[in-house]
């Protein structure tokens, strides 16, 4: 049997300095996690989740993301024969030839320089990334025209429908901004879409920087890129979805950093508890010797410690999530290493985080008191007593 | 539950200091009968607390046997004796060892806790045996506001909740002024004559141990000699 909570609860404030200091160290840890875990979140979600399952991306062999690579006419010609090629109303194969070129803007948070990524399409790229709603006008074919990511509208400057911003080789172009898209939160909402030529023609660019073709069924992928890959090609395929996860990948690696310090932190964490604990069992020397002589077990002792100790860290989660919350739906944006353009994520702290963070906060209470509570179970009872 | 007799048969208890052997009782034989007061006396290290600790079930002896009642504590286990302490005896502390942060009936409400028991069975038993020993009016203070005779009688509370079969108290009144000891020694009489209580009470002080209807003395840990309290003895057999 074990001892009543309310023993628990109240105990936890006869030190109440040092139960509140361990209160703190913990929610530090909690709210460092959960952050970082919603930073994650939303990284992933906004790369991780862009691309349609029947996209197959071309790059050129070698190239590891749009922006460094570069597909000639001569080749782009080849990739309207891909097997399973999807046909669009026009009875053309639904093949979009896209350049990705990057221009540097300035974010609204704090002025900085961000490098946003501008993509170039035709008519055709609106139904290969049909997951792509414009509000406001389209921009024209042939004009210099854009259309602004709404994660790129709330992040950045000058990006609003009527402002004019200048891209081009030495930015002597100006486009009028006409529209703003999503794209059900995906990596494109970041970027600015203008007509392919019109892009091209600014960068002086001569190629396209990368194909996405639309099968009409998933399952024709592989039949695709082995066409693509293969020596009448000779370029790189990818399903859409696979090259967003693997750019994914590459950009956890700064969560994965940090999380390394999350669990030096919840070490430090550990330890505080663990000093509370000793703290507590030491003081309570006679009373641990008084419960065993009524009758209660050792193991009933170290489950009091024990949940002395999850109280602690319940609270602490508690003010951890209180103080996470003000991140909660705040917009950033994170440089990839590979694509060299930044992408926009929206923090969000969801329940799944919040329990997440309830169960380190607890293993890191219950790892620190497993020593104190195994002292407090082995308390000579007689010795104790007379100690009194 | 009903009174239990304690025997012990040549019972020794050595500790040990820095691997030298310290005798504390030698072959002590002893017998108090169901439900019987007696109190234990003797100078100090004669062996009067580690007696009642070895009756307690607190400590095992080194060699000899210890019945209390139907159990023989020697051959049991320290998880059967922790048991068997939750059902048969009730200690009583010089100082009370009350939990600070819970009240008086939630202080007398712990060892019940170790039984299958409706919530509204406990709260009448210990509402019952904070009556007995008068405290029935002060069930939510805290032992911070009670004065020292108080936290004594909470603590005796506490020790009968359970109904066990022997109360043992380790200098009851040790701590307390004349006035308040003579109500606790009362008390504690009350428990032995009207509820048949096999008492073992350990004291320096004379006047406590007049109570008893019998006074061991120990000295050197054996039973050196012992009195019977004819007024005691006399009383009871009029009762």
């Amino acid at each position: 049997m074990t001892l009543p909570l309310y023993y628990n609860w109240r105990n936890l404030f006869v030190r109440k300095l040092t139960t509140l200091l361990t209160v703190a160290v913990i929610a530090v840890v909690v709210a460092a996690l959960i952050v970082l875990l919603s930073f994650g979140t939303g990284m992933q979600r906004s790369v991780g989740g862009s691309g349609h399952p029947a996209n197959l991306l071309v790059l050129n062999a070698g190239a590891t993301a749009e922006s460094t690579s570069l597909i000639w006419p001569e080749d782009a010609r080849l990739l309207v024969q891909t097997p399973g090629a999807a046909v669009g109303p026009d009875g053309q194969p639904l093949v979009s030839l896209e350049v990705v070129v990057q221009t540097d803007v300035r974010r609204l948070r704090d002025s900085s320089s961000a490098n946003v990524a501008v993509r170039g399409v035709d008519d055709v790229g609106f139904l290969v990334h049909d997951q792509v709603q414009v509000r406001g006008r389209m921009f024209t074919q042939g004009a210099r025209e854009a259309i602004v990511g709404r994660a790129a509208q709330s992040l950045y400057r000058g990006l609003n429908v009527g402002d004019r911003v200048a891209l081009g080789r030495s930015r002597s172009h100006e486009y009028e901004i006409v529209g703003v898209f999503e794209s059900a939160g995906s990596a494109f909402e970041s970027e600015i879409w203008a007509p392919r030529t019109m892009i091209a023609d600014s960068y002086q660019r001569r190629f396209d920087s990368s194909a996405v073709i639309r099968l009409d069924n998933a399952d024709r992928m592989a039949a695709a890129a082995d066409y693509v890959n293969g020596p009448a090609v000779r370029l790189k395929a990818t399903s859409e979805p696979e090259y967003y996860r693997q750019l994914s990948d590459q950009s956890q690696q700064v969560v994965y950093l940090v999380l390394g310090l999350v669990i030096i932190m919840a070490t430090g964490a550990v330890f505080a508890v663990a000093n509370t604990m000793y703290a507590a069992v030491d003081g309570r020397r006679r009373e641990i010797a008084m419960l065993r002589t009524l009758g209660f077990s050792r193991l009933a002792i170290v489950a009091a410690f024990l949940v002395e100790a999850a109280m602690i860290a319940g609270l602490a989660c508690l003010v951890g999530i209180a103080a996470s919350l003000p991140f909660s739906g705040l917009r950033r944006d994170f440089l990839s290493n590979v694509t060299h353009s930044v992408t926009g994520f929206e923090i969000v702290i969801t329940p799944g985080i919040c329990l997440a963070a309830l169960a380190a906060a607890l293993l890191v209470g219950v790892i620190g008191a497993a020593a104190p509570s195994a002292r407090a179970a082995r308390t000579p009872i007689v010795r104790a007593l007379r100690r009194g | 539950m009903g009174a239990a007799g304690i025997v012990l048969r040549d019972v020794h208890k050595a500790y040990f200091k820095d691997r030298l052997e310290i005798p504390v009782l030698a072959g002590l034989n002893l017998e108090i009968a169901p439900g019987e007061f007696a109190a234990l006396m003797g100078p100090s290290g004669s062996g009067k607390s580690t007696l009642l600790h070895l009756v307690g079930g607190l400590d095992t002896p080194t060699r000899g046997s210890v019945r209390v009642g139907e159990s023989q504590l020697e051959s049991m286990s320290e998880s059967a004796l922790t048991a068997w302490r939750s059902r048969h005896v009730g200690f009583i502390f010089q100082m009370y060892h009350l939990v600070p942060v819970l009240t008086a009936a939630q202080n007398v409400e712990l060892p019940l806790l170790l039984f299958r028991m409706a919530s509204s069975e406990r709260k009448r038993r210990v509402q019952t045996a904070l009556s007995i020993v008068g405290l029935g009016d002060r069930t939510d203070h805290r032992p911070n506001q009670l004065s020292g005779g108080q936290e004594q009688r909470v603590a005796i509370a506490r020790a009968i909740v359970t109904d066990p079969d022997v109360l043992l108290a380790d200098e009851p009144t040790g701590d307390l002024d004349a006035r308040t000891s003579e109500e606790i020694l009362n008390l504690l009489n009350a428990l032995n004559t009207e509820f048949g209580k096999t008492i073992v009470m350990v004291t320096h002080d004379p006047r406590a141990a007049g109570h008893a209807g019998r006074t061991l003395h120990l000295d050197k840990g054996v039973l050196d000699r012992e009195e019977v309290n004819a007024r005691k003895t006399a009383a009871a057999s009029a009762s």
